[in-house]
């Protein structure tokens, strides 16, 4: 669906267009939420309202832009509401308010990029990519765990890393 | 061996002797490999792999549907001005209905059968002293042919308890006198209209058992 006329769409909580804006954005606003708050229920919870505030502001979302920006500022501010609140209901809550977040609040917009680009593999390309990353396997243990010739595994691997490497240029040139 | 040959070696961690002659002669290859490392070490923060229960998408979806549903009611959104009406609503109402409008209890998906696939159903529920009461939104779903209709069920194992009718797409409220936790499979058939009251006709929406 075209984003403009997806997110129209979604401005009338249109169910189909709830459930496409979710497929496109919603594991990078989970992934953001989870970094930042260090809890599965509550990165959950942070999807909900994002989705909910978005909705509820769309009326005022332009359609001619892209709206990932948007929903990033949407979902970045409700972590760090979740945030605040889970701190008053911690133990220490006797402590006075200070404003400075936690040090998983930075680079978020980067872990979001990053995450955006990773949903943008084909499912194959992100099992191995899992595997190598996330499980920390070798190639060899990656295709012996996905049941795929240790080949397979490597040019999967390869064709990955060289659309990651494309889609992320502008994050390794700031950091190289 | 040729260019990617050699990146992909390179990335596989066995690059031998022939490989590491290459990329010392070739600049390209050295700025690429330096490239999918770069790549690669994005990849290592744990957070950006976990993933989403895959029931929460049907939340959000049921979430946003009961939001449509609280904005469609004015006097929803203007409390103080209704502060009238909504003293009448409670009391014939009780306290928890008016309360349980804005956040089920649960939601679901009732996705299409092969009968019906291009139908779908969000469904948000609140649990009742008596009970469950329902919002069904449904689309895609032709509406009942004469002498038919779309019957809701919630059913446990062979038991099924009807939750109500209704005869096209579009938003449906019913109650029934049991908790979806303890019947959770919700579906629906089109059922002829007969004196045969238990669960007959074709399925087409179902979150199956």
């Amino acid at each position: 669906m075209a984003t403009k006329r997806l997110m129209a769409q979604f401005r009338r909580g249109d169910a189909s267009a709830v459930r496409a804006l979710y497929d496109r954005y919603g594991r990078a606003i989970f992934s953001i939420a989870f970094r930042a708050l260090g809890d599965r229920s509550l990165a959950e919870e942070a999807v909900q309202l994002t989705f909910l505030q978005a909705w509820r502001a769309a009326g005022r979302f332009d359609v001619e832009r892209d709206p990932a920006p948007w929903l990033y500022a949407i979902a970045r501010r409700v972590a760090v509401d979740l945030h605040r609140r889970e701190r008053r209901h911690d133990s220490n809550h006797l402590e006075p308010e200070v404003a400075v977040l936690p040090p998983s609040f930075e680079g978020l917009w980067e872990a979001w990029e990053v995450r955006a680009a990773l949903d943008k593999l084909s499912d194959d390309e992100r099992a191995v990519m899992r595997a190598i990353h996330f499980l920390g396997l070798t190639h060899g243990e990656a295709a012996e765990r996905l049941g795929i010739p240790v080949g397979t595994v490597k040019s999967r691997s390869y064709r990955a890393h060289r659309r990651m490497a494309e889609l992320l240029a502008h994050l390794q040139e700031a950091t190289a | 061996m040729n260019c990617e040959e050699v990146r992909v070696a390179y990335l596989a961690g066995d690059a031998d002797r022939s490989a590491a002659l290459h990329v010392e002669g070739c600049a390209a290859c050295r700025s690429r490999i330096e490239d999918l490392g770069r790549a690669g070490a994005l990849l290592d923060d744990p957070a950006l792999w976990e993933e989403p229960a895959p029931e929460l998408q049907g939340q959000v979806v049921g979430l946003i549907s009961a939001g449509r549903r609280e904005e469609a009611k004015p006097w929803l959104r203007r409390p103080l001005a209704a502060i009238g009406v909504a003293a009448v609503a409670l009391t014939i109402l009780g306290f928890g209905i008016l309360a349980q409008l804005a956040n089920p209890d649960w939601t679901a998906e009732m996705p299409g059968t092969p009968e019906a696939p291009m139908a779908m159903s969000t469904v948000s529920g609140w649990n009742t002293d008596t009970g469950t009461r329902m919002l069904i939104e449904v689309e895609g779903l032709e509406p009942a042919p004469e002498g038919f209709f779309y019957e809701v069920w919630l059913s446990e194992g062979p038991v099924h308890i009807s939750a109500g009718t209704f005869t096209g797409p579009g938003e449906v409220e019913l109650s029934s006198g049991v908790r979806r936790a303890d019947f959770p499979r919700l579906w629906v058939t089109l059922e002829p209209i007969d004196e045969d009251e238990s669960p007959s006709g074709v399925t087409v929406l179902d979150t199956g058992a």
